[in-house]
């Protein structure tokens, strides 16, 4: 596949308007098989260049296109999607849009129709193109009734089947619960294994692209700007944070070194990690096996309590949807006003449903429910709303307004407050969100980062002190994810309560100060963050796992010779290295600090 | 909350096997006789026998209940109207003030609601043991153009989708302390608007997004198409669908050269 300084302009907006560039020179060639990875901050035009690598772009949309895409010896100038197709399969960001048949065989189907193979073919790559993606079986089934991951994993068969020379991926397990996630991944990487598959994949998770990508190429503002294996691209940590992109927390601990200490480490990997701070200890080397029976972890839990200055109650509360099944069997939460809160678990174990209570749009099946000391029932979803502010998931699902001071608006009016208050409000949130040139702005414009801070800023003013976030960082690049957690952070230390669904265990990890494990409907465990994260066999039940960074910390305790422990235990240290590192940043402090103490000794 | 939108129930009966065009003969069948035999006894077995098809054809009958849960009111409506409306015949049963209810209007009532109920049944025949995708394929081969059969297909399985959107919208509106409209016709309009915005910049973006998925899996407007599963007319179909002509025949001949089946 070549695509040559490749200029595209989607056509303006308005009659006579201008023109919107998006791609400004993009020149990148991929070999047969390899696996090439995508990656830049919102905006950069990586769905974009997706879209013209099956000529949906210009063809179906018109605009200004320059340069020119050739994959398997054909010019997309030349040919539209609908020939492009079967040499590039495309899947989108979103599965619900693309998935739009009543049946799973059928949409895997649909394309091969439109190929006009023969029944006997097509039943032979449907069954093929399910088996790859672990869905067998599921064939009658609507693909609306299929989960987040088995959604996506059906939405790459249906390109599959039509066995494309290249599969393009856009964000295939954005949005995804872990579960779904490792699913997904684990179809991906069978893809490039066993069928060595050319993939081109966006993603802007770090952590699977290292695992996954041949070739790492990072676009900002329409060009690349980076390209290079998975080493090569995660040690130019620096530039990558300015484009304000993540990188994984193993290159990120090493350019720390580096930094401060003028080690050259170069390690990605948390085996190459474990390895490399290990040799500095003079310790063994990490290949050996985990003594992890060794230095047990007690069991500490926190047993759920119930003081007067909490925010939340929760008392033996059960939901059951109507017609549905059981969404919430029994939890009993407390949490105390001003805590940092995170809720964490697949979907389906009930974290939606249980935050849902908080402001009355649902309404206990049994148990109740009480918000700053007083029981939900009796008040109304907009009485409730003083209390609890509910930040939704997509902010699409809340603008609506011909203005972003029009939006910010919205709830104080409700309310009831006078004129000048809200206006008051409104001033006020559009100054702490940064928000006072976006004032007059149609809200419905803004990029994707600058809608979420809209929608924060709208639940904001209306001054709740509990603040609900269901999965607020979805769809962020890592600057945005950055600005919005400061922000939250910020509010917290106002005196906020804050809530915090999430999948994003780094999230959880840096951010919240207790944790709260849901599995189908029932709490797992409920406790502080650090004492949660080292109990690995309890997250796994729930198909969790702690970031790498606390798995790099605790299995470096591990593997420490006794001996190595001795020397730093019998130094003035109380104890060894902890383990329970949450963050870089704390795990490097440990660390170095622990390394004074073993040369000193 | 899909129940309202797919009456389907996956079961594997005669019923289900049967060529949804078999089906849809069946409605058309149906609607003719009931539209011509407008007498009591006519609505009530073609009921009954529609019972025992449901039955036989393993259609639950939670369904079943459902769907007289939903005939109730407008059955009710008819019996309580009719005779007030369309007095006919001498023999006054009751009579309040200048409204007289006759027995022969009651039991014209009578037969008008099981007439409605009937025709009702008839289709959901159909729509209980069809799915939707079947359905779609048995129109497009009774020759609706492929385009309209995937534009219909599509409507179908989206309505899930939108009124899912439509929940969570107003469900987000309402925590910002929304409340759904009070006063004058105007104003409750007016108030649906946060609502009625946002859904409609998302499903515009859904379609937006629908037509490039289309594109991207090879479908071009007017292209030879094949198809995965063709319909084919099984024994069961070859047996009914001759019967039906038989009794479309007959039923006329009865009805037209005997003017029977009317009261």
């Amino acid at each position: 596949m070549i695509v040559e300084n490749l200029h595209y302009a989607y056509p303006p907006l308005t009659p006579g308007g201008e023109p919107l560039p998006v791609l400004k020179g993009v020149n990148l060639r991929v070999r047969r098989g390899e696996f090439l990875a995508l990656m830049g901050p919102t905006g950069a035009g990586k769905t974009t260049l997706c879209l013209t690598l099956n000529g949906i772009l210009p063809h179906l949309m018109g605009g200004t296109f320059e340069g020119r895409v050739v994959v398997a010896g054909m010019d997309t100038r030349d040919h539209g999607p609908g020939e492009m197709s079967h040499k590039v399969g495309l899947v989108f960001q979103d599965p619900e849009s693309q998935l739009f048949n009543m049946t799973v065989e059928d949409e895997v189907a649909f394309g091969l129709e439109s190929l006009g193979l023969s029944p006997s073919e097509m039943e032979e790559r449907v069954a093929w193109a399910l088996e790859v993606v672990r869905l067998p079986g599921l064939r009658k089934r609507s693909p609306f009734q299929l989960s987040g991951g088995q959604k996506k994993r059906l939405a790459i068969a249906t390109v599959l089947a039509m066995r494309p020379q290249v599969l393009v991926l856009d964000e295939p397990v954005t949005g995804l619960d872990p579960l779904g996630r490792h699913e997904v991944l684990a179809v991906i990487e069978k893809l490039k294994r066993e069928e060595e598959a050319t993939v081109v994949m966006v993603e802007q998770d770090a952590e699977a692209v290292m695992a996954w990508a041949d070739r790492v190429v990072i676009m900002e503002r329409g060009r690349l700007v980076l390209e290079g294996s998975p080493r090569q691209v995660f040690s130019q940590v620096e530039s990558l944070h300015g484009w304000g992109l993540a990188v994984p927390q193993m290159s990120e601990l090493a350019h720390l070194f580096n930094r401060r200490q003028g080690t050259s480490f170069h390690f990605i990997t948390e085996d190459e990690a474990c390895s490399a701070l290990a040799g500095e200890l003079q310790s063994e080397t990490c290949t050996g096996p985990r003594r992890s029976k060794q230095y047990p972890i007690p069991n500490i839990l926190y047993p759920v309590s119930f003081e007067h200055s909490s925010a939340v109650k929760v008392e033996d509360l059960w939901h059951r949807y109507d017609d549905g099944p059981l969404a919430l069997a029994g939890v009993n939460l407390s949490v105390e006003a001003g805590d940092f809160l995170a809720i964490i678990g697949q979907n389906g174990s009930g974290k939606t449903t249980l935050v849902k209570h908080f402001n009355g749009l649902l309404r206990p099946t049994r148990g109740r429910v009480l918000v700053l000391g007083q029981d939900t029932a009796g008040q109304s979803v907009g009485q409730l709303a003083r209390k609890v502010g509910y930040l939704f998931q997509n902010p699409d699902h809340q603008i609506f307004a011909p203005t972003v001071w029009e939006e910010l608006a919205f709830g104080p009016r409700n309310l009831g407050f006078s004129e000048g208050e809200v206006a008051a409000r409104t001033t006020e949130a559009l100054a702490l969100f940064g928000l006072r040139d976006q004032a007059d702005t149609p809200p419905a414009i803004l990029g994707y980062g600058l809608r979420r801070h809209v929608t924060l800023a709208a639940v904001w003013a209306m001054r709740p002190h509990i603040l609900v976030l269901d999965e607020p960082t979805v769809g962020l690049d890592w600057r945005a994810t950055r600005t919005l957690m400061e922000e939250v952070t910020n509010l917290n230390s106002q005196g906020h309560t804050i809530i915090l669904v999430t999948h994003d265990m780094k999230l959880v990890a840096e951010f919240a100060r207790k944790v709260l494990v849901l599995d189908e409907g029932r709490t797992l465990a409920y406790g502080p963050t650090r004492q949660l994260f080292q109990q690995e066999a309890l997250l796994r039940q729930a198909f969790l796992a702690p970031p790498p960074i606390t798995a790099l910390a605790r299995r470096m305790r591990l593997v420490l010779s006794p001996s190595t422990l001795l020397r730093i235990n019998s130094a003035e240290g109380p104890y060894g290295l902890r383990g329970d590192s949450l963050t870089v940043e704390e795990f490097y402090q440990e660390y170095t600090a622990l390394r004074r103490l073993g040369q000193g000794g | 909350m899909s129940f309202a939108f797919d009456l389907y129930v996956d079961r594997s009966s005669w019923l289900h096997r049967l060529d949804p065009r078999t089906k849809l003969a069946f409605v058309v069948l149906s609607s003719i006789l009931l539209l011509n035999y407008s007498h009591l006894s006519v609505s009530a077995a073609f009921l009954l026998g529609i019972h025992g098809i449901l039955w036989s054809g393993k259609v639950p009958a939670s369904r079943v209940r459902w769907a007289w849960q939903r005939m109730w009111p407008i059955t009710f409506l008819i019996l309580f109207l009719w005779p007030i409306f369309y007095p006919q015949g001498n023999e006054v049963l009751l009579q309040v003030w200048r409204v007289r209810i006759t027995t022969q209007s009651l039991l014209q009532g009578l037969s008008t609601a099981l007439r409605v109920d009937a025709l009702a049944f008839a289709f959901l025949v159909l729509l209980f043991s069809t799915d939707q995708a079947r359905l779609v394929r048995g129109l497009v081969k009774l020759g609706l153009p492929y385009e309209w059969g995937l534009t219909l297909a599509i409507a179908l399985r989206y309505l899930p989708t939108l009124y899912g959107i439509y929940t969570t919208v107003s469900e987000a509106q309402q925590a910002r302390g929304w409340v759904i409209g009070k006063g004058g016709f105007i104003q409750r309009i007016k108030s649906y608007l946060p609502i009625m915005v946002a859904v409609i910049v998302t499903a515009l973006r859904l379609a937006d997004n629908l037509s490039m998925a289309l594109a991207a899996r090879g479908f071009q407007s007017g292209a030879k198409r094949t198809y995965l599963r063709e319909l084919k007319l099984g024994l069961a179909d070859k047996v009914c669908l001759p019967l039906f002509a038989v009794s479309l025949i007959v039923s006329v001949i009865v009805r037209f050269r005997h003017s029977l089946g009317v009261p």
